[in-house]
């Protein structure tokens, strides 16, 4: 019969001029969809859609479907708006990558489907927690070679100065080398990973060819690259320099050099080189308080503390800080509440209530007639005359 | 592309070289393991008198406001079933009936599990109680905002009121089904004050309210546990309790099963607990998650 001898769903109609046939699809007039939801043919569709644009391998293609079939059986996802179904498809690809450690990002996908990246997240939650799937965590260094893979540096063109032309398995390499200094050094958990791979890739770029680089700003460079310069990767880029300025420090051939911002990225290749020994000596250990920091061995410099610098200079050779995450180096002054004091803490919860405690709260007659006045006057102004607002509205 | 194998290997590549050797991968559940084995758990049925006894007493305890006493001392967390038992600082008040009945979790045996480890010593602060009650007639919204000072009523925008009070410091959504909301307070008894505060104004509004099926519906508490931790390893080792996404959130969402709790872990080592219906559960959720976290410090 047909059905076996034709591939499916490209059969179009057999007599396109008769006016007694109209045309339909194939996967229509067999009924090959008709016991699977709207929904259902909705999602596996979409899903087949995003395995295309993204060239993913088949087995891929199955997953999400199955994923999407698991979703919509779920009673707790039969009563999702519309709007939320749509990106059902989405989120089981992007489920699946992520288990097959295909570095797909969030922001890809929602630029794909046009969605709005709240819902999204709020679909992607529900989905994760509702079928109980583990979604392992994206992986920086497959991120780095596909998002390096967009860039527009690696060739020759018309608007690209020569001397800005890269070797991409270069810059590649290097990159992975800053992420993972940018990981080890607790500039990567809980942040954006992109910008923290866009500034790496700046940076490393830079560094290869210092000289005719230095004075390209990270800005200039995305635009040449053809990338969108996320907001958080001008404060990724500062922090990592900061880092390297203090590795920087504990080099003894690159002390004499008083080192800046700019002019670090000149030896990002030796720090990199040797940098399990430069962060030893860099940073104290996460415990110790910053006063107590020993010197970095071999360095008696107890006169140096006046010299260590708040960003730009190179801080003093003795003075290690602690390796902490950003956010408990410079902790941001916060209201803290005060613990419960003893007289809270008292509270039984059914205290007797004065009358006058509750009175403040209600209105007299004559504040509640000024109220009345008021509202009045705000509903219709131009139905009253002038005099009447001069009086009731205070 | 590879398989799901390669996601160790990746994050080993990524975590290698850190200052600290050997952030265990795949450490076991329990790091600081001390062999002791689950205890056995009795149901409430084959209580002894000496048991009850001290059940009731554990359920007075759990009413009373005792935030200033120190660290929950016993049981550790490794077995999270275990009600932990609490240092008794000060006698109960004579006549308080307990508020808030502990619900029936099983008790463990009464002789006290010999603490392998030691607890953590930390003590989750209650940053939030969210209530509910009933005040039993229907109400008119437009009349209550006219009436009290301290109402906020747009009924295109939100089919309640907004109510505040001072002291407690709370906020109450007012419906006009006679059903209210209270939010904001730091203790259980305080969140059953200002419910009452709130019906009173209602009442003195001119409704015949009631204070109909009291009940705490959710706990939240934070805290600290003073050292920065790498949530990516965490993810790891956790996988099927956790959910880390930089992108969406820079925290780690972590779904304890027992107690039923959701924790918001940061890098910065501050944790957020929350879903609790009674204070109890975030103290044991914390406990359960303290050495898990303790695992993840680098040590020097």
């Amino acid at each position: 019969s047909l059905r076996d001898t034709v591939p499916r769903g490209d059969c179009e109609t057999v007599c396109p001029n008769t006016p007694c046939f109209s045309e339909v699809a194939y996967s229509q007039s067999t009924g090959q969809k008709e016991q699977l939801s709207r929904c259902l043919q909705r999602g596996i569709r979409r899903v087949q859609d995003l395995c295309k644009v993204l060239q993913l391998p088949t087995v891929f293609e199955e997953t999400a479907v199955s994923y999407v079939q698991r979703a919509l059986q779920h009673p707790s996802f039969h009563l999702v708006s519309l709007e939320k179904k749509e990106l059902l498809g989405g989120c089981c690809v992007f489920v699946t990558c992520r288990q097959h450690n295909w570095p797909l990002t969030m922001g890809t996908i929602c630029s794909l489907l046009y969605a709005k990246q709240e819902l999204f997240a709020s679909v992607y939650l529900s989905l994760q927690k509702e079928l109980e799937l583990s979604v392992p965590a994206l992986s920086l260094a497959d991120l780095v070679k596909t998002h390096l893979n967009s860039f527009r540096l690696f060739q020759h063109a018309a608007d690209i100065p020569a001397p800005f032309v890269e070797n991409k398995e270069k810059v590649v390499a290097r990159t992975m080398q800053i992420v993972e200094l940018a990981s080890e050094t607790w500039l990567v958990t809980g942040r954006h990973p992109v910008p923290i791979v866009t500034a790496a890739a700046f940076l490393s770029w830079q560094s290869l060819q210092p000289a005719t680089r230095l004075a390209c700003t990270l800005a200039r460079f995305c635009k040449l690259a053809r990338v969108d310069l996320p907001p958080p990767a001008h404060l990724r880029l500062k922090e990592l320099l900061e880092i390297l300025l203090r590795m920087a420090s504990q080099l003894a051939w690159l002390r004499v050099f008083n080192l800046d911002k700019k002019t670090v990225v000149k030896h990002i290749g030796d720090l990199l080189q040797h940098r399990i020994f430069l962060l030893k000596s860099a940073f104290c250990p996460e415990d110790e308080e910053e006063q107590q920091c020993a010197a970095a061995p071999g360095e008696a410099s107890p006169g140096s503390a006046a010299g260590a610098v708040q960003g730009g200079g190179c801080p003093s050779a003795g003075k290690r800080r602690p390796l902490l995450p950003p956010c408990l180096v410079n902790p941001r002054k916060r209201l803290r509440t005060a613990a419960p004091s003893a007289s809270d803490s008292a509270v039984t919860g059914e205290e007797p209530i004065s009358d006058g405690e509750i009175e403040q709260y209600l209105r007299g007659p004559e504040e509640i007639r000024a109220f009345r006045k008021a509202q009045a006057c705000a509903a219709a102004p131009s139905t009253l005359p002038t005099p009447c607002l001069a009086t009731c509205c205070i | 592309m590879e398989s799901t194998g390669s996601v160790v290997s990746v994050s080993c590549f990524l975590l290698q070289g850190a200052m600290t050797p050997g952030i265990p991968i795949f450490s076991p559940m329990m790091p600081y393991g001390t062999g002791l084995t689950p205890q056995p758990v009795q149901s409430t049925n084959s209580l002894s008198i000496l048991e009850e006894q001290q059940r009731q007493q554990q359920q007075q305890q759990a009413a009373q406001q005792s935030t200033s006493q120190q660290a929950t001392q016993g049981t550790s967390g490794q077995t999270p079933q275990l009600f932990h038992s609490q240092t008794l600082t000060t006698a109960p008040l004579p006549g308080t009936t307990p508020l808030y009945p502990s619900p029936m979790t099983p008790m463990t045996p009464i002789t006290p599990a010999t603490p392998a480890s030691e607890s953590s010593g930390i003590v989750p602060q209650l940053q939030n109680i969210v209530s509910t009650v009933n005040l039993g007639c229907k109400l008119d919204l437009k009349t209550i905002a006219l009436r009290a000072r301290n109402a906020e009523y747009n009924p295109k925008r939100f089919a309640a009121v907004i109510m505040r009070i001072r002291e407690p410091r709370t906020t109450a959504l007012i419906f006009s089904s006679g059903k209210m909301v209270c939010t904001g307070a730091k203790s259980e008894e305080q969140s059953r004050l200002a419910a009452r505060k709130y019906a009173r104004v209602v009442q003195k509004l001119g409704f015949p309210a009631k204070f109909l099926d009291f009940k705490i519906q959710n706990m939240v508490g934070s805290c600290d546990v003073k050292f920065p931790i790498r949530l990516e390893g965490l993810v790891l080792t956790h996988q099927q309790f956790s959910s880390y996404e930089p992108e969406l959130f820079p925290g780690l969402i972590y779904r304890m099963i027992k107690p039923r709790i959701v924790l918001l872990i940061f890098v910065s080592g501050k944790v957020v607990l929350t879903g609790a219906k009674v204070r109890a559960e975030i103290y044991e959720a914390f406990e359960n998650i303290y050495p898990i976290l303790k695992g993840f410090r680098k040590t020097t």
